[in-house]
């Protein structure tokens, strides 16, 4: 009866590099078919992110190069400083973003839990992971730092080794703090299981101070004209404790720098390319040691960290709010009810989802962090006022991404759950008027005060406040009656994941009409203003004698303005909305 | 061929499986049975290596899970309960990629993925997109995987969820014929008939503990209940720990 071997001759153990090669041709199969299925089936977005991109690289390369020319010209030593500051923040930042993404990699996905059934090496899967993770956490500095350091290389005339160096440079820097993360996360697990997220906490909390102190430190008690030399003088002076020689990020800024250097002809400078080289052979060889460490850590940590978390109780359920939830069920009329307690089941998703109200508190938080800077520089009028329009327009953009990427999902995701909810005395509008509310009350109350704080830190007469809490107002309703709208016009009920949901057509649609109204909005509340400011301080002529600009920068041009503001809200809220309610109806599930 | 050798795992102050031991021969399909927290998707975890356990040993054709996984591995297929693909490849693809994984030659891995894709019928979609499989045509699919390089050991955990009655069959025939040849099964499941009609031993957990383990005729020897359905004996055994307790 057991005629097989117990060690079949079929099948092998790899050797690493062979199991090296199979994960790199998988990689490229994968990217392939994601490619190849984004022609095919996502043409717009595709289509948006190449161009938004290539239009977001040349006004940065454009903004670089004004800037490297100015400081050129008048502050040429302290490149050194801001190429320090920029790469240690940059550091600290992949430290932790890429921590986290090779956590949820390598201990919560199921292509791990399928790996590690498979009679693969531990440090073949965190090297697969690894350069899954590193690349998510560093295409932003890819995207943000190529444009800077092509435009610096380009104000100092380097040559041409400058240019071919830039990527090996950007690259052996970004494995270094991205192995440090990596590391970080693998003992974490391994050994502080029960307090992983107590010591991230603790990381966080220290790198949020150290921001917090550096850029109080920089930008208080500084009462001096902003980009005067002074205040460059002032400003640097406190940036030098970012240039440490221990850090990678010196030995990449003064590579770069050495780089950058032409002889007195304008040729290449030879000591100073050997220099470079130096600076590059040091951040290659950390790069190495540390890729060495973590795929021996790897090698001694990763299944055994893998078990002990799987091996953890679920936490306790939180119920510290559980009266909030019951005062907003019961509160007003019982015909309300069902509509209520929808609001509060979502609310409780939104508590227990930490990657929606994680996201929602730093990116809010950072922008409440540069409001609160706004105070150090000192604006005339005009420039207060269109700082004022453009902080106005950066909360819309922030809040259309989390209309776009959380709320527009929420109706296909009710639509998979519609065995419960269709069984329940629940009138389909209410879900949709549900998910509305949830999206326009909960974006409210914090766009409103960032708002108010913008405006106040900028100094802004209170009318123009009041003029932009409204456009917040209408911004909030608009956005939330574009995303739940289009989210139960477009569906997609086969669907789980609310991210691939986003990222699809309709996600998509509803990013690029978000976007229009918010442009629309700022727009037609700030040209009136504009033109108003201008003709007060340079006189009513200027503008135009007479006309419709003459009329626009007039007292009715900003009443005006907010009218259209209200219409706009109001069509950018309805239309949609009515779109969706209809189509919901008709939906057979 | 699968050994458990005094097995505990806790988790934090609660015990999941006690001293489990249990040794299960080549060329038998094991059943494990058992309310739900009884403690068999541990046991399974453990047998395939993605849980150690806290005391005691698990080993595969004499290779430890802990001290040595790959080499356990490497005579190991193992289903889960929730199959696991790449989307974005084709089921073609993912069944090289498992050959490949297991460094099967590249004649050999062809025609093990032809005789593969013809037992459970995935000549229709093979060359698709995983993203737009079924969950039964996902299940078919990770069968034929984890069949390709001809396992000594396969783990089943909750094999037929998903299946329509005619896979059903297919694996049902499959299983039969490979225990003939010598594969060892060890299955999770919650469908008693299949335990009934298939299993040659059973194993009964209730609360971590192994309360049963034997044939069906030595269940109903122990039990005193000369014909009756492995459904009565299984809650015959499973309510007296409840009575116990």
């Amino acid at each position: 009866m057991t005629t097989r071997s117990v060690t079949p001759d079929a099948v092998r153990l790899l050797s690493f590099e062979d199991e090296s090669r199979l994960f790199m041709r998988l990689r490229a199969t994968l990217a392939w078919e994601t490619v190849r299925s984004m022609l095919t089936d996502a043409r717009l977005r595709l289509t948006l992110v190449v161009v938004l991109s290539g239009l977001f690289w040349a006004a940065l390369y454009g903004l670089f190069l004004e800037g490297f020319s100015f400081l050129d010209a008048l502050h040429a030593e302290v490149i050194s400083l801001l190429f320090n500051a920029f790469f240690s923040s940059l550091m600290v930042m992949l430290v932790f973003s890429t921590g986290i993404l090779v956590y949820s990699g390598m201990y919560c996905s199921t292509e791990a839990r399928l790996l590690l059934t498979l009679p693969v090496r531990a440090e073949t899967i965190h090297a697969h992971k690894f350069r899954e993770a590193m690349w998510f956490s560093s295409w932003g500095f890819v995207l943000l730092g190529s444009p800077m350091l092509t435009a610096y290389g380009v104000v100092r005339h380097a040559e041409w080794p400058y240019f071919v160096l830039l990527l090996p440079f950007m690259i052996s820097f970004v494995i270094i703090p991205a192995s440090v993360g990596s590391i970080c996360c693998m003992a974490l697990v391994a050994w502080m299981t029960r307090l992983r997220m107590h010591a991230l906490t603790i990381g966080v909390t220290i790198a949020a101070v150290a921001a917090i102190w550096l850029g109080w430190t920089m930008f208080s008690q500084t009462n001096v004209d902003a980009m005067s030399a002074a205040w460059f003088e002032r400003t640097f002076a406190r940036l030098a404790v970012t240039e440490q020689k221990l850090f990678p990020s010196w030995w990449l800024s003064s590579g770069l720098i050495e780089a950058a250097r032409t002889d007195r002809g304008g040729g290449i400078a030879g000591q100073a390319l050997f220099e470079s080289l130096t600076f590059l052979a040091l951040l290659v060889a950390n790069a190495l040691a540390l890729q060495l460490l973590a795929g021996w850590l790897a090698r001694v940590a990763y299944r055994k960290g893998f078990s002990q978390l799987s091996g953890e109780m679920p936490s306790r359920r939180q119920r510290r709010l559980r009266w909030f939830d019951q005062a907003l069920g019961h509160a007003g009329f019982a015909t309300g009810r069902p509509l209520r307690l929808l609001l509060v089941k979502d609310l409780r998703l939104f508590r227990r989802d930490i990657s929606q109200w994680s996201q929602f508190v730093i990116f809010f938080g950072l922008l409440g962090l540069y409001f609160v800077n706004l105070r150090a520089f000192n604006y005339n009028n005009s420039y207060a006022s269109m700082i004022g329009y453009l902080n106005l327009a950066v909360v819309g953009l922030i809040l259309s991404t989390f209309t776009t990427r959380f709320v527009y999902p929420m109706i296909s995701l009710e639509g998979r759950r519609f065995w419960i909810l269709g069984l329940l005395p629940v009138h389909r509008d209410q879900i949709v008027w549900s998910k509305f509310l949830f999206s326009f009350v909960g974006g409210l109350l914090p766009c409103c005060l960032l708002v108010l704080l913008s405006d106040s830190m900028l100094g802004l007469p209170w009318r123009l406040i009041a003029q932009h809490e409204v456009c917040c107002l209408m911004l909030c309703m608009g956005l939330s009656g574009i995303a739940v709208g289009l989210g139960a016009r477009m569906p997609d009920l086969r669907e789980s994941s609310p991210s691939k949901i986003s990222s699809g057509f309709g996600g998509t649609l509803s990013l690029v009409i978000s976007s229009l109204f918010i442009m629309s909005v700022v727009v037609v509340a700030a040209v009136p203003t504009h033109l108003f400011l201008i003709s007060n301080t340079m006189g009513s002529g200027v503008v135009a004698p007479n006309g419709i600009l003459a009329w626009a920068g007039g007292p009715w041009g900003a009443t005006a303005g907010v009218i259209l503001v209200v219409i706009l809200g109001l069509t950018a809220t309805f239309v949609p909305l009515v779109l969706g309610l209809r189509a919901f109806r008709r939906l057979e599930v | 061929m699968i050994e458990f050798d005094h097995v505990t795992r806790t988790y934090g102050p609660k015990t999941a499986v006690s001293d489990l031991t249990l040794a299960i021969p080549r060329g038998e399909l094991f059943a494990l049975l058992g309310p739900n927290g009884a403690g068999k998707t541990t046991t399974i975890r453990m047998l395939v290596g993605l849980l150690h356990p806290s005391r005691g040993a698990v080993r595969v054709c004499g290779h430890d899970l802990v001290k040595d996984p790959r080499a356990a591995h490497l005579h190991m297929g193992y289903v889960p309960d929730e199959p696991c693909l790449y989307d974005k490849l084709t089921g073609r693809e993912f069944l090289w990629f498992i050959a490949d994984m297991f460094g099967m030659p590249r004649r050999l891995a062809t025609s093990r993925i032809d005789r593969e894709i013809e037992h459970f019928e995935l000549g229709e979609f093979a060359d698709d997109l995983a993203e737009s499989y079924s969950l039964g045509m996902k299940q078919r699919l990770v069968f034929a995987a984890s069949l390709l390089h001809d396992p000594d050991v396969l783990v089943l955990d909750e094999p037929m969820v998903g299946l329509d009655p005619r896979s059903v069959r297919i694996v049902k025939d499959l299983l039969s014929a490979r225990t003939r040849e010598g594969m060892t099964v060890f299955m999770s499941t919650h469908t008693l008939a299949m335990a009934e009609e298939m299993a040659d031993r059973v194993g009964i957990m209730v609360r971590g503990q192994l309360r049963f383990l034997g044939t069906i005729a030595e269940l109903r020897e122990q039990m005193s209940l000369e014909s009756t359905t492995l459904e009565h004996l299984y809650l015959e055994v499973t309510s007296s720990r409840s009575r116990e307790s």
